[in-house]
């Protein structure tokens, strides 16, 4: 019997996304840390939609702001990707490289010195 | 709360939130543990029928949902005034920094691997079995999964220890 497979582009666009989310999650509380109205702004993002956002704070905002750029992202790349073959290899090192990232910049004081640095420290 | 309930879930105000989020966090960790052995399962190719992987890494996946969601209703709690964060940043603001922030952080990551193995199970599902590719990417999701939980899990009981809600 011939079955058909489906191509593995379908696999990485989820990886892909899912990477995307947690890096958003860093850069939006990186953004949050680093100025007063940068955390209004991601705060207003929780505030919109979430209930209890006030309570939640920024993180709030932080959460919607991955989750949206989680779940787009993966939208827009299953259309791109859906019916292509791509190196699960290639995509699956650059998945790790994604969430190793993210991980990297949300420890608290590879997080400080980020925003340390984009505050114009040295 | 009856005195029943009061009795079995304790006396603070949010004895409730913190008992279904603890409870969510403790079949989290079955459903997680069990995914990591899947992982090697999966990487060691024992694995015959891929039925075997879809509902668990849906419940999986549904847990760490649940575990989310009542996590957000207790981090009102921690800070709150008077509550868990306000005695950290008074007395060990590198408590606050090290064990919750980026608890709160990790503890998140576990959604969307949770989903993504979840995902590839339903979408492959025979596929799974057959490409080595495939099945390696959904056993490193699940081990990721696994591990994620575990610190955020691991911080989070410190946290209680330290200063319950």
């Amino acid at each position: 019997m011939r079955t058909t497979e489906k191509p593995t582009g379908i696999a990485v666009a989820a990886l892909w996304a899912a990477a995307l989310g947690v890096l958003a999650l860093a850069g939006s509380h990186i953004l949050a840390d680093r100025s007063k109205s940068g955390e209004a702004w991601v705060h207003a993002w929780g505030k919109a939609w979430m209930p209890g956002a006030e309570g939640i704070g920024p993180y709030s905002g932080k959460e919607t702001l991955a989750l949206l750029t989680w779940l787009g992202s993966w939208i827009l790349l299953h259309l791109a990707l859906r019916r292509k073959n791509v190196s699960l290899t290639a995509g699956g090192v650059l998945f790790l490289v994604g969430v190793g990232l993210a991980t990297a910049l949300l420890w608290p004081p590879v997080t400080g010195r980020m925003v340390h640095l984009l505050q114009g420290g040295h | 709360m009856n005195m029943n309930l009061s009795a079995l879930l304790g006396g603070s105000r949010y004895a409730l939130e913190g008992a279904l989020h603890g409870v969510a966090a403790g079949l989290f960790m079955i459903t997680a543990t069990i995914g990591l052995f899947q992982a090697y399962r999966l990487l060691t190719g024992t694995i015959q029928h891929p039925a075997q992987l879809e509902f668990g890494s849906v419940v999986n996946a549904l847990l760490a949902f649940l575990t989310v969601l009542f996590g957000n209703r207790i981090y009102i709690f921690y800070r709150a005034q008077g509550g868990p964060r306000s005695y950290f940043m008074e007395n060990s603001p590198q408590i606050h920094k090290i064990f919750f922030e980026f608890k709160e952080f990790v503890a998140l990551f576990t959604l969307p691997l949770a989903v993504t193995a979840a995902f590839l199970f339903l979408a492959y599902r025979d596929q799974m079995l057959r490409s080595k590719g495939l099945r390696t990417i959904a056993a490193v999701l699940l081990a990721l999964t696994f591990f994620y939980f575990l610190v955020a899990f691991g911080l989070g009981a410190a946290i209680t220890k330290l200063r319950g809600l």
